[in-house]
């Protein structure tokens, strides 16, 4: 009996202890699908899609636009871990059933973990096994497969089949489709995909904090810091009895993203586009000659007690900081444009509304001003954005071309966007849709990104029949957040903002199999940080000599020659 | 009047498959595995030497630069390399240093308990570290270790204390690194000494209790001495892994902050071979990782032979 009692009992602080930290364990396995067979519309809504003219006589096995004989592509989608696996859903059917139906084109998703994607397509890649279409934002990870021989040249592929991609030409245009062209080589690994809205990142506060300190919005980056302060030193009243717990500014290992606004308003507002792209090997700002000073902003911040302290511990993906701000511990933080608002019922504004009250919510503000005093900060650019590439193994690539022309198609995006009325979203007057939070009863329904933007390849962001039904709907995106707070991230995000140059001048070879580079900025921003502002100058240097020498010189020497190589003494793009 | 067939000096091989071949049978699996799995698979430790390219067999890829070395001098010409050889015989050598003695001390511990109820349970709690895995080691480590808020600093900081940073210093990074190693596998190495003690022959002590010999006494003569060969294997074929070393404890304990520390060759391997897809500069590494482990296999072996212990063969 009492052996039994303690087994039980070991067991239990087995299982605890294993069931206290699971949420931690960043998890990689895809879920496995549960049936979320639920019957789907085919009703396609109003077209304004371009019908493919008929095929050309010469493609061999296709008849009347449709393969003779059924073909099987695979095709890689983001998995979020959503409320529906990401390989197996509603829109993953609706889709499945469309290309069979238009094209006689079997598609089976293949999931890939958000957080790991680049490692976890290295490895399908490497095992032969990848997708038949593989996307991702990282253009230098496609060129490394490249020159090995992993990835198919489209551009014969394209020149060949042109005719059959009206919707991918009308989309993309040939602006996004023949973006990576090798001026020398002719070669194109990738089509780029085409974003449709370009916010990118702002700075939140915590309205109600403000609101109990009697604080204005901050306007300029004094403003802010007083802020913060004030914050640390009201932590009782803000607080309560969890006042140790307060953190005024929260950011992430990922400083180049969690301070973007403070570091971009440091980099000089007239810089040329050379130096813009030479500097540009990612859109971290590390070489920028203004980051150092930025970051030792920070270093103030951090050695006074306003920066979260165990930030650079947890790594990519983890929900520790994001559950911190949830639970209203958080004063500010900079993050993509509409983070706050993401993720319907479970949104950072939605829970701190349902634990503090309505005026608990974060807000975009606008206070990091250049020297110039304005509010410089980039936005993403319109071209180029996730990048669609075939692996060598794949054997469908007309199949496959075909689906990334279904994909692009505006009925096809725009179904996915939108949902299904009445599940996904409202028709409101005017025409606006405005997304709402699916129900219980409807779970099977639910975007497992915001608007599908993961199951729609080439186009990231709302993407309606025309821009101005587009903009009107945009900040109806959220559901359960105020639409008012939408619409202010969105003029915050575009005071002042500079769209990113694309820049082609071919190969970069310099940034093919350098990924510790990433973490060698990281651990050289987060060091800096952290370190006592004596020694902040010894740190910085020493971790932007390690950065430089161990590839990041290599890189902007390489983008300096190319550059010089296809414009010249010039210093702007023409 | 049938001759007794006694085996000849020159070993018959037909004879004995004839004889034996239900077991030779048995055998043949293990050997097809070990031919599928092990060998075959030992061609591509020419990648090293190679090209690599994703499409083409191993044999079809053209040979790298500078006679074939090109990667081997890229890898030592990397500082990043160099780095991770130290970092990895630095912690090696102090897993080996702290985490060697621990479960012997622990078998010898237990070993002495008169109570076997509470040894029993004092040994299951102690296995089942083993069982978690380092991510999950890990994120417990953040609920108790990290600076502000971690358990342990929780409590120096209420009590007025300065938090140590456990997690986010380089220094005390390794002694938890280290620490953390101890606790998930003290018990589970413990196995095999108790085993080796429980093989002593009990006479022994009988006698020397008789003689009047003491616990300590008894421990140090008898024990000890009774387990040498067990602590000679494993510490021989410990040394052979000092150069390699499980790539999940320090990939999932590493963070930006202490990088300088915690960049190992199979964390090297792994962030430059499969991340940044250089898979023949990685398989030079890992090459050049094996061989030196096996030197340190071989030369630990010899040393133990050469002081009259049996060494693994």
């Amino acid at each position: 009996m009492k052996k039994k009692v303690l087994s039980v009992l070991l067991a239990a602080t087995m299982v605890l202890s294993l069931a206290a930290c699971g949420e931690k364990a960043p998890s990689t396995s895809t879920s496995t699908p549960d049936s979320t067979e639920a019957s789907v519309s085919t009703e396609a809504p109003a077209s304004t899609d371009v019908a493919a003219p008929e095929a050309p006589a010469e493609v061999e096995g296709m008849k009347d636009g449709k393969f003779v004989e059924t073909r099987h592509i695979s095709v890689e989608v983001y998995d979020r871990d959503g409320a529906t696996p990401a390989n197996d859903n509603v829109w993953t059917d609706w889709i499945k059933a469309q290309m069979l139906e238009k094209y006689n084109v079997e598609v089976e998703f293949v999931a890939v973990p958000r957080w790991t994607e680049v490692d976890q397509i290295n490895n399908l890649l490497a095992a032969g096994t990848a997708p038949d279409i593989c996307y991702t934002y990282d253009y230098p990870t496609i060129q490394t497969y490249a020159t090995m021989g992993g990835v198919q040249d489209l551009a014969p592929v394209i020149s060949q089949y042109k005719d059959m991609l009206p919707n991918l030409f009308g989309w993309l245009g040939e602006e996004n489709i023949y973006m990576d062209l090798d001026p020398v080589e002719g070669t194109l690994w990738c089509v780029e995909g085409r974003r449709n809205n370009i916010y990118r990142i702002n700075t939140f506060v915590r309205a109600d904090w403000l609101e109990k300190l009697g604080i204005a919005e901050p306007t300029t980056r004094a403003e802010f810091e007083a802020m913060l302060v004030a914050f640390r030193d009201n932590a009782e009243t803000l607080l309560g009895a969890d006042a140790d717990k307060m953190v005024p500014f929260s950011v992430s290992y990922d400083i180049g993203w969690r301070a973007a606004n403070l570091i971009e308003s440091f980099m000089d507002p007239a810089i040329s586009d050379k130096d813009y792209y030479v500097n540009g090997y990612d859109d971290r700002k590390f070489t920028e000659p203004g980051t150092k000073e930025a970051v030792r902003v920070l270093n103030g911040w951090y050695n006074d007690g306003l920066i979260w302290k165990d930030f650079a511990l947890y790594a990519s993906g983890d929900t520790s900081e994001d559950d911190m701000i949830k639970a209203g511990y958080v004063g500010a933080f900079m993050h993509n444009y509409d983070y706050p608002f993401r993720n319907g019922a479970d949104s950072i504004n939605a829970v701190l509304g349902a634990t503090y009250g309505e005026g608990a919510k974060f807000v975009a503000v606008d206070c990091f001003e250049d020297k110039n005093g304005n509010y410089t900060k980039y936005s993403y650019s319109p071209a180029g954005d996730r990048k669609a590439f075939f692996p060598t193994t794949n054997d469908e690539p007309l199949a496959s071309m075909l689906y990334l022309d279904f994909i692009s198609t505006q009925s096809t995006v725009e179904y996915l966007q939108k949902g299904e009325e009445g599940i996904n979203h409202k028709v409101l007057d005017g025409g606006a849709i405005a997304i709402q939070a699916v129900d219980e009863a409807n779970v099977a329904y639910t975007q497992n990104s915001g608007n599908n933007i993961d199951l729609t390849m080439t186009t990231n962001g709302l993407r309606l029949a025309t821009d101005e039904l587009t903009n009107a709907s945009l900040a109806y995106t959220y559901a359960n957040v105020d639409p008012a707070d939408v619409v202010k991230a969105m003029t915050v995000a575009f005071r002042d903002h500079k769209v990113p140059i694309s820049v082609s001048v071919g190969e970069i070879s310099a940034e093919t199999g350098v990924s510790n580079l990433t973490d060698k900025r990281d651990a050289t921003f987060d060091n800096a940080v952290i370190a006592a502002p004596a020694d902040f100058d010894s740190v910085w240097d020493a971790g932007m000599a390690e950065y430089l020498s161990a590839g990041g010189q290599d890189i902007m020497d390489e983008r300096l020659a190319k550059w010089i190589a296809v414009y010249g003494d010039a210093l702007m793009l023409p | 009047m049938s001759k007794v067939k006694v085996p000849k000096k020159k070993t018959n091989w037909g004879a004995y498959l004839r004889r034996y071949w239900q077991l030779y049978f048995l055998l043949l699996l293990p050997i097809v595995y070990f031919l599928v799995f092990k060998y075959k698979p030992m061609e591509f430790i020419m990648i090293a030497f190679k090209e690599y390219k994703i499409g083409k067999s191993v044999w079809e890829m053209p040979w790298a630069a500078n006679n074939g070395m090109k990667y081997f001098i890229k890898a030592f010409k990397n500082k990043d390399f160099i780095r991770s050889i130290r970092n990895t015989v630095t912690l090696n050598l102090f897993d080996l240093v702290v985490g060697f003695p621990a479960p012997i001390i622990f078998a010898l511990i237990l070993n002495e308990l008169v109570l076997k109820r509470f040894k029993k349970v004092v040994q299951t709690i102690a296995y089942m570290p083993h069982f978690l895995s380092w991510v999950i080691i890990y994120s417990l480590a953040l609920q108790i270790f990290a600076p502000t808020n971690g358990l342990i600093n929780v409590l120096i900081t209420n009590l007025g204390g300065e938090a140590i940073p456990f997690l986010n210093e380089s220094k005390h990074w390794v002694a938890t690194y280290i620490g953390l190693g101890v606790w998930q596998n003290f018990g589970w190495g413990s196995i095999v000494y108790l085993a080796a003690i429980a093989g002593i022959n009990p006479e022994l002590y009988e006698a020397a209790s008789v003689d009047g010999a003491g616990r300590f006494k008894k421990m140090w003569h008898i024990t000890l001495p009774g387990i040498k060969s067990t602590i000679v294997v494993l510490l021989i074929m410990n040394l052979g892994g000092i150069m390699g070393g499980g790539f999940d404890r320090p990939f999932a304990m590493r963070n930006t902050l202490v990088l300088d520390v915690a960049e190992v060759l199979p964390t090297f391997v792994y962030i430059n071979g499969i991340k940044g897809l250089q898979f023949s500069l990685t398989t030079a590494v890992g090459l050049f990782q094996s061989v030196v482990g096996v030197f340190f296999l071989l030369s630990a072996n010899w040393i133990s032979r050469k002081l009259g212990e049996r060494g693994i063969w």
